[in-house]
């Protein structure tokens, strides 16, 4: 039974001459799992926002939306609220209510329903969604992971026929985001709900998808089987931003050029690769990679701990990062990643051990002068260091703070957003400015300050596939310019195509500084899924690229039994 | 940030006493202050006091719980030390201070004062600890459900904030703005944080404001929910507090509690009633603490007999 079905809907925002959806018609069946994807303003959340009526945008709008026959505008309010569930991107900022046992009967609530039939239907959320142990906790007192969670539960005790998901998993780590999804395909399988979910992380997502929609300015470009993307998408130049946000096993599968079928998760690609391609030439040819002599910065045997009563965080942690490198610190969630950059930035102090930046004992640098010309960190959340309205006000402010002459002002603003690709937006309010943009813009306001070091917390968070390939461009960009780079990240894909060395975190202490090539292929679970791919099959083969490369070198097997 | 998160329970949880309905809870606590706040009589004074002291030290930790008591006994002592400054009134004066008399009647009365301040303070303290605010919002909710919704909301932002800040103080930081040694330059920092943190709590707003939409909010007449249940004990609670007060009250009323200070300390009469009232008045102040001892040997019981 059709649920959805969408009928030429056009849609243009007040005061934009193009509109924003063209000509969109499609329909979605029953008990179908849709996702969505395209490129940051391709219109792929207004649309999704377009059927939910509570939330649909002001604007003019052509066309027509059917619920299970009926036109969306046309049922009453009650239904429209409880047929259609929404869940928003940012975890935080759904939650209305302060207990979880409340946020979990909010929504029953409103629907007015009576106080039995809430009872069960809270009772059996927590149940279903494994709420029961913080069910009486405060919100507050919550890990992003399980706010997520709860906002889904909370969705989802109305007992919704279709569900709607604007990138539900952007602001959670790996481990929440895969227990997330888990849960949407749960959703799915057990209870044949229908689910539209718009997302740019597909690795995860790709092989449990019904059909995958491909949007591109306001049009939907391809929508078939996950299995039909790759080839659908042969036309796209590679570097299109769109296909760095596809699975790996898809990645390079398109890339080779490939006409068969298409393998979606890491065991198909194995499997591709063992029947496909020959491992004659198993490894590549690395140069061994030379850090300069010189030392950034280094850490020896600090400790922290955040009160006395608490366990360390940090255990004898010791690190050296040389000049002009890119350093990723990766490790899980809640490790103490953040508190060892708090530790190196000066915020807080270890309780053992030392911080030397650039030779000088951190503790040395009195008043400002660590933060002057040497060393800023930028945090996980780039809206914390706007204060102004605009962005040029911002970066003015901190020009008068870091006392350059009037004179200079300008010419070191254009600098910075040249170099950041946003000089067009020095008038916009930065909150106005898209995820990817924030960060840009964030990194700006750090490099006015001419820092030698720049620390990053997670600096690839909630940003989309092109967003990042743009992010990795800058910290090219800023090594070529001599800057220390130190990244912490649980972004394993990010690490290995773009750090010189990384190391793992783990029980307060650092791990293994090697690399990307040695670094991952020394690990089985914690490693990308391109080597996963390829594992056994080639030796040393990282990201994508390389195993593409590999593939390449080899060349076809059936070309070589032939001849 | 996640790293620095903790969790603590709720404050009310694991407190024997906590389990009663709110609405019990309330009448209870409202029954013993009005008694004590009202009756002006050394003998229920003592024992609310006494009562208050022990149920809030059974339910906070040692160091927590001295620690009140540290400040709360100095300022209850200069109290009435320093009542007999004010009034001097009383017919036995113990010496002269710049001429006016500092009597035994004004300094009892002082003493009368400070023994109700610190039985108040103590109570009110249990009240905070066992009435939480969200038992408080179900109590009010069905009356008042657009208000306690508010209260509810406001309940969520304020962490929010306080954990927005201090993210943003942090950043700040991080670029050196706020390492400025002098107080104006902080000041100014503070004031910088904290407007733009009001931009992020509008936009924080809109969001959430778009998810209570989204979940039906607006859409007609709202139900009702929460996690108390009201059952015999709850019941049991408030006709024992009702009865106990009752008695004290009739007493008050005919006079059966009245005391005078001055000019010379006069207690009415004992009588069968003040016994009585006396002995209802200490049943209804230990009732808690007994209950909180009770509850915790029988989980010890519990423990050693598995």
């Amino acid at each position: 039974m059709e649920i959805l079905h969408i009928e030429h809907l056009n849609f243009t925002y007040p005061g934009v001459e193009t509109p924003t959806l063209r000509d969109l018609s499609f329909s979605v069946e029953e008990g179908e799992f849709i996702v969505i994807c395209g490129a940051s303003g391709c219109g792929k959340t207004t649309l999704l926002r377009l059927l939910k009526r509570e939330l649909a945008p002001h604007g003019t709008l052509s066309g027509e939306i059917l619920f299970a026959g009926t036109p969306l505008q046309q049922l009453d309010d009650r239904t429209a609220a409880r047929e259609v569930g929404f869940v928003l991107q940012n975890p935080e900022h759904q939650i209305a209510t302060d207990k979880v046992w409340h946020e979990l009967s909010f929504g029953l609530e409103n629907l007015g329903l009576p106080t039995e039939v809430i009872r069960r239907r809270v009772a059996e959320m927590a149940s279903f969604f494994g709420i029961q142990e913080w069910f009486r906790k405060d919100t507050a007192s919550l890990s992003g992971g399980q706010k997520q969670m709860l906002n889904l539960a909370s969705v989802m005790a109305a007992q919704p026929s279709v569900l709607l998901l604007d990138e539900p998993t952007s602001q959670l780590d790996p481990i929440a985001a895969a227990d997330f999804i888990a849960t949407l395909r749960k959703l799915n399988r057990e209870l044949g709900l229908t689910i539209l979910l718009v997302e740019h992380r597909l690795e995860e997502v790709f092989p449990i998808a019904d059909r995958v929609m491909v949007m591109d300015q306001g049009q939907i470009t391809l929508f078939s089987p996950p299995d039909k993307i790759g080839r659908g998408l042969a036309h796209l130049p590679a570097e299109h931003p769109l296909l760095a946000g596809l699975p790996s096993a898809v990645r390079i599968f398109q890339a080779l050029g490939r006409e068969d079928d298409c393998p979606l998760t890491v065991r198909d690609g194995r499997q591709f690769l063992k029947q496909n391609y020959s491992n004659r030439i198993d490894s590549l040819e690395i140069p061994p990679y030379r850090h300069s002599e010189k030392v950034a910065l280094e850490v020896r045997e600090a400790w922290f701990r955040y009160r006395k009563e608490l366990p360390d965080v940090v255990r004898g942690a010791s690190l050296k990062v040389y000049e002009g490198e890119i350093f990723c610190i990766l490790g899980g969630n809640g490790t103490g990643k953040t508190t060892l950059l708090n530790l190196i930035a000066g915020l807080s102090k270890p309780y053992r051990g030392n911080i030397f930046i650039r030779g000088k004992k951190s503790t040395d640098y009195g008043g400002n002068s660590l933060y002057r010309k040497n060393l800023a960190l930028l945090p996980q959340d780039p809206q914390t260091l706007f204060i102004q309205e605009t962005l040029r006000e911002d970066l003015e402010e901190l020009c008068r703070l870091a006392k350059f002459p009037r004179s200079e002002w300008e010419a070191r603003i254009l600098r910075v957003t040249q170099l950041l690709g946003i000089s067009h937006k020095l008038s916009s309010h930065p909150y106005d400015l898209s995820g990817g943009e924030q960060q840009k813009a964030a990194i700006a306001k750090m490099l006015l300050l001419e820092p030698k070091i720049l620390l990053m917390d997670e600096p690839t968070k909630g940003i989309d596939a092109g967003a990042k390939t743009a992010l990795a461009q800058i910290l090219q960009a800023l090594k070529k310019e001599g800057i220390t780079l130190l990244i912490v990240t649980h972004d394993v894909e990010f690490a290995a195509e773009y750090a010189d060395r990384c190391a793992l975190f783990f029980d307060g202490e650092l791990l293994s500084s090697d690399p990307p090539s040695l670094f991952f292929t020394g690990n089985n679970f914690y490693t990308t899924a391109a080597n996963r791919i390829s594992r056994g099959i080639y030796q040393n083969a990282v990201t994508c690229g390389d195993v593409v490369r590999l593939c390449r070198e080899n060349g076809v097997k059936e070309a070589q039994n032939e001849g | 940030m996640e790293d620095q998160e903790l969790t603590l329970p709720a404050p009310s949880a694991g407190f024997a006493f906590a389990s009663f309905h709110p609405a019990a809870l309330l009448c209870y606590f409202l029954g013993v202050l009005l008694i004590a706040m009202f009756s002006l009589n050394p003998g229920i004074a003592l024992i609310s006091a006494l009562g208050g002291l022990l149920f809030s030290a059974s339910l906070q930790r040692p160091g927590v719980f001295w620690g009140s008591i540290g400040y709360l006994l100095p300022l209850s002592l200069l109290i009435a030390a320093v009542n007999p400054l004010f009034n001097y009134n009383g017919a036995t004066p113990l010496f002269h201070l710049n001429g006016k008399p500092y009597t035994l009647e004004s300094l009892l009365y002082g003493v009368l004062i400070a023994v109700t301040l610190i039985a108040v303070f103590c109570w009110f303290r249990c009240y905070s600890l066992i009435l939480t605010e969200d038992k408080f919002l179900f109590l009010f909710g069905r009356i008042l459900p657009q208000i306690s919704l508010i209260l509810t909301a406001a309940l969520r932002f304020i962490p929010l904030f306080q954990k927005q800040y201090q993210k943003v103080r942090a950043a700040q930081k991080g670029m050196g703005i706020y390492s400025a040694k002098r107080f104006s330059d902080r000041f100014r920092a503070e004031i910088r944080v904290f407007s733009s943190i009001l931009v992020w709590s509008l936009e924080h707003a809109i969001q959430t404001a778009d998810s209570m939409k989204a979940r039906g909010y607006g859409s007609g007449k709202r139900g009702h929910f929460g996690i108390f249940h009201f059952t015999l004990r709850d019941g049991l609670l408030i006709g024992m507090t009702v009865l106990l007060v009752a008695i004290s009250l009739v007493a008050m009323g005919v006079g059966a509690l009245d005391i005078s200070f001055f000019p010379a300390i006069q207690p009415a009469p004992p009588s069968f009633l003040s016994v009585i009232s006396y002995f209802c008045y200490s049943f209804l102040c230990f009732t808690p603490f007994v209950y909180e001892i009770k509850e915790k040997l029988k989980w010890k019981f519990f423990i050693s007999s598995i």
